[in-house]
Order: structure tokens, then C-alpha cells, then sequence
């Protein structure tokens, strides 16, 4: 097997993983409470949004369905960044404990052996539930199922992914150069709330901001059009996949150059 | 011969904020920033061979840790060179850590929810470690410790010395070149400082692995170590074996003498008879030791004086130990 070849990193994340979800099952207690409080966060969330939207028929010229289908797009899309890139969230802490040198000396990848400590198993359940939201709303919209249409899905899908990911990388790098960064990875995980809805709802101004500045407009709005808008689907759509990919590689770059400056604390 | 560790005239310093004090020294803070440079290391040059063990030493802050995180790659020098079996560490780190091994006392590395084992298979993957070279190292550290019980434990149910153990055992595993111990024995007893010598001791021979151990142990460097380098405030006082070092004090001898009466009382009365040596007491064993200059006094002198003032019920007499010579490099320099 090559080295930094990708089946060497696939073959050492299928391990990490395995591992991980072993020893997490065996407690047991840990894990079904942390399943049941999942399970309630996803229906509450559902029930905020259901009491928000039943009332009006359509908003803006978006049908209540649409709407869902747009909810459950989010959901998914958010369930990688949950899922595999976790490990975001102590980064602050072990940089400033100094823990996260221990990263910097195996032969890997640094990003990608720090990521890849932490697998959080709950995201599934999110996905589940994404999954069955988009089902639903596509059948009740009378979308035509096409292996094309499913293709446009999952590729789009990817790119919200991708810019979910983005955002708290970029987010979470923070912490290499300022202190106080959880407020950062915090407002940048608050934003994507907004997500869900479509970002015509928003004054021009914040229409700007979350296309342009914060792009969370990218992570279901634009690529949901091409989905439920075919006839007027603007460019930005069409280029939001290219966005993701761009989005995605200048975040690695800012937390590589942040991980590689770093320097450690005392002792 | 060029060393497997070549350092060059190596400089390290860091940038700090100057905080000033108070709600407006942090509005300051704000707007004009006081950075003032810490030079953690300072001109350190030094060769180092294959299969050497060295002690880096030095008194709490004098750059050790710094220098080692130099050598893995982890900082980069402000100035000077630094070659690490032919390469640059920073600018290669993960190339270099293919043929390092890393251990921090207390900053596992391992995974924490893992027990051993697994985190050694792990480690086999990342490393590519043969199936036969993995074999062999996991039975020479079968012949060395008793590794059976740690192996299906998850390292984060380890005592300290449990894990410091696994560690070292983890930073071996590869068969890398060079090993960097970063205070081992930090906080273990004294069965286990003891265990995690032997280790040390038999896989350096064994393997023939470069070793560089910084401590504040004096019985891991006599242990361990015939070089040592000891550096302080950043700059380099003396590299040379040990031995060579104990003959600058060659006219120093240790008395210990057991004696009637309370310890710490004996010891500081002893001290005020004799202001030029250090006395200093072992609290378990009771023992009061004076280190006499011969150039000075006698010690058979020294001994027929105390026992005109003093009941004394045993005596020893020892030459200096690597110990007390530090000390006394710490605190007053290479002459
Ligand atoms: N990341 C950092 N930022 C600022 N100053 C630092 C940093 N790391 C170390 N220093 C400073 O550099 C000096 C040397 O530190 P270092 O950790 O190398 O000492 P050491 O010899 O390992 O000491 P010890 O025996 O206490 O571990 C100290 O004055 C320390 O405060
Ligand atoms: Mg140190």
C-alpha cells in the first residue's frame, strides 16, 4: 500500500472507526441516553418548524413542502461536518492545553489524523431523519424520481456538505491565532439555523452576508433550486459544487498553516 | 563522521505579548501591542551518534523541551541548522517522523479509548511495520516487561505509570532511529523509574536506537547516560561524558553521618559550623551529608570535629554524586 495514497488513509480511518464505535457501544448506558436525546432534539426541531410554517400556505412563494424539503436538506447536509469532523470542537482546548502536539509527530496527514480521532455515531440518527424529511416532501412536491434527479441530489447534497465543513474548519482554525475562538466555532454553528430557509426570506442585506460572507445560503438554499426550481435556476446554483470544493480546500489550507505555525505552550 | 543529529548554531526565540496590568493596560493591549522576545534557545550547536544515549539536562525553563520540539519538527528555529538523519525537520515533519519516536511524561499519545493492543495495530498500519518486525518487537517487549495485563486495557483506565510504559513501548514500536524521552520518569515510583530504565537501557542496546532523555532525575542520567549536555537559560554549558565532569570536582567528597537529636535541627547547627559546604539532610534514612572541598579541609578533619560536638552513631564516605555536581552547575556555572 503507497503511503498518503488513498486507500492507506481509507484503510486507516475503516480502523479508527471500528474501534471507536466498539468501544463507544460498550457503554451502554452513555449510549442510548445520548440516542434518546437525539431523537428528541431532531423531533423538537421538527415541531418548531412544523408550528412556524403550517399556518402559511407559502412564503414568499414557497410552499410549505417545499419548505420541508428544504429542512430535510439541511439536516443531511449538516450530518458529515456532525459525523466526522467533531473533533473541531476541542481543538481550542488543545491548543491552548498544549494536548495538541501530540498530533504533529506521526508520519500522516496532520488534519486528517486529528479529524479522524472522533467519530460522533449520533449524527446518524440525524441523517435517518433528514433522509425520511426529504423522501416525504419529494413526494408530496410530485417530484419526478429519475436516477438524473437523484444524481443532482446527491452531488448537491456533497457540495452543502462540503461548505458546512468549510465553515467550521475555518471557524475552529481561529483558536491557532486568537483565544477566545469559541465564540467564532459557536456563531459559525448558530448560522447554519439559517440555513433551512430560503435566503429570499432575508432582507438584502443579510442576503448578501449569507451568500457572499458567510455562505450558509450554499449549504441547502442554492442547491436545492436546481432540484425545485429547474426553470430559473440561477448561476450561482450551478456553481455552487465548484464553491463547495474551493470553499472546502481554502479552509484545509487555514487550519494546516494555523496547526503548522503553532507553537506549542511551555514545557 | 556526521552525527545522525546534527545542530548548528541553533536559535530559538518566542514572540510574548507584554500584558499590561489592569482594565486599562487591556484597553492598551488593545490598540498598541508590547511583544518582547523570550530566547528559549541560544547558539546551541551539538553532534550526535547513532546508538548514543545523551541526557539533556538543565533547570526548569532552560529550553530543553524546546530544542526536542526543534528536533521533531514541531517548531522551526529562528536561526541555525538542524539535520535530523539527513533532513531538515521542519520542513519534512512527517518524513522525519517516520524515523523518530516521541514520548512527553504525562501527554499520552496513545488512544485514549483504546486499550493497547489495538492502539499497536494502529500504529503498525501508520508506521507500515512489517508483520515480522511487528512480531519481533512485540516479543522482545514480551522478554523485557510484563506487558500481558496492559495489552487489553484502554489506556485511559491506566495509572500514570501504566500508560508512561505504553507510551515508550509505542514510541519503540517502529524501530525508529531516534527516540526523544521528554521527562519519563515524571511522577512514577520508584519500582517503575526503575522498570522504565531497564526498558530503555535494553532496547537501546538491542536496537542500537539513538536515545535523547531529558530529566531531573539524576538516577535515570546515572542509569542511562554516559554523555551529557547540559544547557541553561537557552545556552549550551557543557557537553562531554559524565565522568569527565565529576573529575572538575575531583576534590570533593560527601560525608554522611547519622546523629543523636532532632534531623532538622542537627543539620541546620551542622551548617552553621560550616558556612562553605552544603549540608543537606535525607529525611528517610536519616542521614545528614556534608559535600567537603578537599582543597579546603580534610573530611577526616570535618568528621573528628563533629564528633567533638555531635553523638555520632554511623558515618559513610562517598565521592561526589551526579546529583550533587549538578547542583552545583546550576547553581554556579562550568569553571
Ligand atoms: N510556546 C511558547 N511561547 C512562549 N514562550 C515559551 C513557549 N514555549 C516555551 N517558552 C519559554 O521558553 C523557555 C524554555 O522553555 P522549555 O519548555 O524549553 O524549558 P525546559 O528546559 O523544557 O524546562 P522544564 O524542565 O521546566 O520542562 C521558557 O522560558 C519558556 O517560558
Ligand atoms: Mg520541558
Amino acid at each position: 500500500m503507497k503511503r498518503k495514497g488513498l486507500r492507506f488513509y481509507l484503510h486507516i480511518y475503516r480502523k479508527i472507526l471500528a474501534q471507536d464505535i466498539k468501544s463507544k457501544m460498550s457503554y451502554r448506558a452513555d449510549f442510548i441516553i445520548s440516542t434518546i436525546g437525539m431523537i428528541f432534539t431532531n423531533i423538537s426541531g421538527f415541531v418548531g418548524f412544523w408550528i412556524l410554517f403550517r399556518n402559511f400556505p407559502s412564503i414568499n412563494g414557497w410552499s410549505y413542502h417545499e419548505m420541508l424539503f428544504l429542512y430535510g436538506f439541511s439536516l443531511v447536509s449538516i450530518t458529515p461536518v456532525q459525523c466526522l469532523f467533531d473533533n473541531n470542537w476541542s481543538l481550542r482546548q488543545q491548543v491552548y492545553s498544549g494536548d495538541f502536539i501530540k498530533y504533529c509527530f506521526r508520519p500522516i496527514n496532520l488534519f486528517f489524523y486529528y479529524q479522524s480521532e472522533v467519530f460522533d455515531i449520533k449524527g446518524l440518527g440525524q441523517l435517518a431523519f433528514g433522509i425520511g424529511t426529504i423522501a416525504y416532501s419529494w413526494s408530496r412536491i410530485g417530484l419526478a424520481f429519475t436516477p438524473l434527479m437523484l444524481l443532482k441530489l446527491i452531488v448537491f447534497l456533497i457540495t452543502a456538505s462540503l461548505i458546512m465543513i468549510a465553515l467550521q474548519n475555518a471557524a475552529a482554525a481561529t483558536c491557532f491565532w486568537i483565544q477566545n475562538s469559541f465564540y467564532v466555532l459557536d456563531l459559525a454553528f448558530r448560522f447554519k439555523d439559517y440555513a433551512k430557509y430560503p435566503v429570499t426570506i432575508f432582507s438584502t442585506v443579510f442576503r448578501f452576508i449569507f451568500t457572499f460572507i458567510v455562505p450558509i445560503a450554499f449549504i441547502a438554499y442554492y442547491p436545492s433550486l436546481v432540484i425545485l426550481r429547474p426553470d430559473e435556476i440561477p448561476l450561482l446554483s450551478w456553481l455552487s459544487p465548484f464553491i463547495g470544493i474551493a470553499f472546502f480546500f481554502v479552509s484545509y489550507k487555514i487550519w494546516m498553516r494555523g496547526a503548522t505555525r503553532y507553537s506549542g505552550t511551555g514545557s | 563522521m556526521a552525527g545522525i543529529i546534527e545542530i548548528k548554531n541553533v536559535t530559538k526565540e518566542f514572540r510574548v505579548l507584554n500584558r499590561r496590568e489592569g482594565l486599562k493596560g487591556s484597553l492598551k493591549d488593545l490598540f498598541s501591542r508590547n511583544y518582547k522576545t523570550v530566547r528559549a534557545v541560544d547558539n546551541v550547536s551539538m553532534s550526535i551518534q547513532q546508538g548514543e544515549i545523551v541526557g539533556y539536562l538543565g533547570p526548569n525553563g532552560a529550553g530543553k523541551s524546546t530544542t526536542i520540539k526543534m528536533m521533531t519538527g514541531v517548531l522551526e528555529p529562528t536561526s541555525g541548522e538542524i539535520l535530523v538523519n539527513g533532513c531538515v525537520p521542519y520542513k519534512n515533519r512527517t518524513k522525519n517522523a517516520e524515523n523518530i519516536g516521541v514520548v512527553f511524561g504525562q501527554r499520552s499519545q496513545l488512544w485514549w479509548a483504546l486499550p493497547l493492543i489495538e492502539s499497536f495495530r494502529l500504529l503498525k498500519d501508520i508506521y507500515q511495520i512489517s508483520d515480522s518486525g511487528y512480531d519481533e518487537m512485540m516479543k522482545l517487549y514480551g522478554s523485557l516487561v510484563d506487558i500481558e495485563p496492559l495489552l487489553h486495557k484502554p489506556v485511559r483506565q491506566m495509572s500514570l505509570g501504566q500508560r508512561t510504559l505504553s507510551d515508550i513501548l509505542a514510541a519503540f514500536l517502529h524501530d525508529p532511529k531516534i527516540v526523544f524521552l521528554d521527562e519519563p520518569t515524571i511522577g512514577l515510583d520508584v519500582s517503575m523509574k526503575a522498570k522504565i530504565r531497564t526498558l530503555i537501557h535494553a532496547l537501546n542496546k538491542e536496537k542500537k536506537t539513538t536515545v535523547i532523555l531529558t530529566t531531573h532525575d539524576m538516577g535515570d542520567v546515572d542509569a542511562l547516560c554516559r554523555r551529557i549536555v547540559i544547557i541553561d537559560h537557552g545556552k549550551m554549558l557543557y557537553d562531554n561524558d559524565i565522568e569527565h565532569l565529576k573529575s572538575f570536582f575531583g576534590s570533593y567528597r560527601t560525608l554522611k553521618v547519622r546523629v543523636d537529636g532532632d534531623l532538622a535541627a542537627q543539620t541546620q547547627q551542622i551548617q552553621g559550623q560550616y558556612p562553605d559546604f552544603s549540608v543537606t539532610c535525607d529525611e528517610q534514612e536519616e542521614w545528614i551529608s556534608v559535600l567537603v572541598d578537599e582543597d579546603r579541609q580534610k573530611v577526616l578533619d570535618v568528621l573528628s570535629q563533629l564528633q567533638k560536638t555531635h553523638r555520632i552513631k554511623d558515618m559513610q564516605l562517598e565521592e561526589i554524586s551526579t546529583e550533587e555536581v549538578i547542583k552545583k552547575i546550576y547553581e554556579e556555572g562550568v569553571r
